[in-house]
């Protein structure tokens, strides 16, 4: 896939370090031993700065559980004095305290704070099963807890499967809008054949499909995401060797890259965006 | 996509984007531009939109010798695509986009469809001593929003780098800004004047440009009333969809809410 122009730089800060275990989760996160591990603060900045240097228009934080991560807040500044930045979170460790901070960081940032809870299914059973015992409440009491301060967050979903009961997104913005959320955000993802959901994918791009698409069309045109052992093609296959891309310099990596991962059939056929608009 | 290129430099220029069909805001804006001795008037595309009675702002802009370039929708309507290309990711935004895009679509007289297809796609002139570039949503995209939250100083220095620009004019979003970097370079989103800007204000903007040869630069961003009302109940008596209505009478947008960031989400109402 030819390379068009970094709009987004996504940052693995925590590898596969989390304090939750889904069973989709695209990297296989958990808390046990990661098998990706945490990025150190240094590299991360400096991805940062030549990203703003090359004219990116959006850094966002991923894992893992990114406030799992000891130097979150301090990375999060840094990155906001450069560009737009968000970060994906399954909400559990937002205290009152850190939506405080988080909200100060935000009043005093020149750019947009976005803030993206992960919440799979509107109804608490059913996301619970997919996201551990619990998840549903703490990320719906971090949603609350952010939006009471005026730091509207994204609830996002991943389409596990079709959920009973009809329109996953209109039930989801019930929800938030049923929970006290004036102004409900919602964001939808498919599910990726990778990490634990692998296998669950139904074959690869071939070649003529990849002649046929318009780059536009594939976020991998416009994006990469550093983790620990270097810069990958994109979020949804970071620390997988097979995606990793070569070069010296964020600049270096910016150039075609291989489009045969079962998970890249998936962004072929829906035109996915991992970016929040 | 072709580019355009004006033989002379200017010294003050009228600029705005977003029409959305609105007849009434687009006949006050130039009401008031002629009041303000500019040398050229341009738009900066979207013709179409959620307004009612596409075919009445053409001969308002032709009359008064608007040179547009094509917006998303313009290129859209042209070529009877199956939406507009806003733009939009979320299921909300897109059903609402539909709503108004078809309703546009069958009412837009072949002529119009002629002469939006004939638009260039940007416009280069002199700004006193200022090459500037016109688009749409950005310099390398019909359809990419530029807020002002969302997007950093690298971008618009790499944007006017690549255009070999001093000065970029956009439109798209819907909501006016002027950035000024620290080397003196400008990027300005002109607003649009066919709905008003999420800040519980009827009004809408258009903006005026003034370079001395070898001075700097001055943006000023002039509000225009216009009879809202009138205009409302033109799209209730059209059937369009009551949210879009009642954007116009309040100040509030009701739809195609979800591509704002979270700040200037912050500032509406929804």
């Amino acid at each position: 896939m030819a390379f068009r122009h970094l709009a987004a730089l996504w940052v693995q800060i925590t590898g596969t370090l989390c304090n939750l275990q889904c069973v989709h989760c695209i990297n296989a996160s958990g808390p046990r031993e990661p098998w990706l591990p945490p990025l150190d603060a240094e590299t991360a900045r400096r991805h940062i700065t030549e990203a703003a240097a090359l004219g990116v228009k959006e850094i966002y934080f991923t894992g893992g559980e990114p406030f799992m991560h000891p130097a979150i807040m301090p990375l999060l500044a840094f990155a906001l004095e450069r560009a737009p930045t968000t970060v994906l979170t399954n909400g559990t460790l937002i205290t009152d305290a850190t939506a405080d901070a988080l909200v100060a960081l935000a009043a005093a940032a020149r750019y947009s704070l976005e803030i993206r809870v992960s919440l799979d299914d509107p109804d608490r059973e059913r996301n619970d099963a997919i996201r551990g015992r619990g998840a549903f409440e703490r990320a719906l009491r971090a949603i609350v807890r952010l939006n009471a301060r005026g730091l509207l967050p994204i609830l996002t979903a991943t389409e596990t499967e079709a959920a009973p009961g009809g329109d996953r997104y209109a039930r989801l913005r019930a929800l938030l809008l049923e929970a006290g959320v004036r102004k409900p955000r919602v964001k939808l993802l498919p599910l990726f054949p990778v990490g634990r959901a692998q296998g669950r994918g139904g074959g690869t791009v071939t070649r003529e499909m990849l002649a046929a698409v318009d780059p536009a069309r594939l976020q991998c045109s416009e994006t990469r995401a550093v983790a620990a052992g270097g810069v990958y093609v994109c979020p949804i296959l970071s620390g997988l060797p097979e995606a990793r891309m070569d070069g010296a310099t964020l600049a270096d990596t910016l150039v075609p890259n291989r489009v045969d991962h079962p998970a890249c059939l998936v962004c072929w056929q829906t035109g996915s965006s991992c970016r929040n608009a | 996509m072709t580019t355009l290129s004006e033989p002379r430099a200017f010294r003050r220029i009228a600029v705005f984007g977003g029409v959305y069909s609105n007849a009434h805001a687009l006949a006050a804006t130039l009401a008031d531009v002629r009041r303000r001795e500019v040398d050229a008037v341009f738009c900066l595309g979207d013709l179409g939109g959620c307004g009612p009675h596409p075919d009445r702002v053409f001969p308002l802009l032709r009359d008064a010798g608007v040179r547009a370039i094509q917006g998303n929708y313009d290129l859209a309507v042209a070529e009877g695509h199956t939406d507009c290309g806003c733009g939009y990711t979320d299921p909300r935004d897109n059903h609402f986009a539909h709503l108004s895009y078809a309703y546009t679509l069958a009412r837009t007289a072949t002529e119009n469809r002629r002469w939006m297809a004939a638009l260039p796609g940007h416009r280069r002139l002199r700004l006193g001593g200022l090459p500037a570039l016109l688009c749409h949503g950005s310099p390398r995209a019909i359809s990419e929003f530029l807020w002002e939250s969302t997007t950093p100083d690298g971008l618009v220095a790499r944007f006017l780098d690549d255009a070999r620009a001093q000065l970029i004019l956009c439109t798209h979003s819907g909501i006016k800004w002027h950035r000024r970097l620290a080397d003196g370079r400008h990027l300005v989103n002109v607003g649009v004047i066919g709905r008003p800007e999420n800040d519980g204000t009827t009004g809408v903007w258009y903006t005026l440009l003034t370079a001395e040869s070898g001075g700097d630069l001055d943006v000023e961003f002039v509000p225009v009333a216009y009879d809202h009302e009138m205009l409302a109940k033109e799209m209730d008596a059209e059937g369009l969809p009551p949210e879009f209505a009642e954007t116009v009478r309040t100040g509030w947008w009701t739809t195609c809410l979800e591509v704002l960031p979270g700040r200037e989400r912050s500032q509406g109402r929804f």
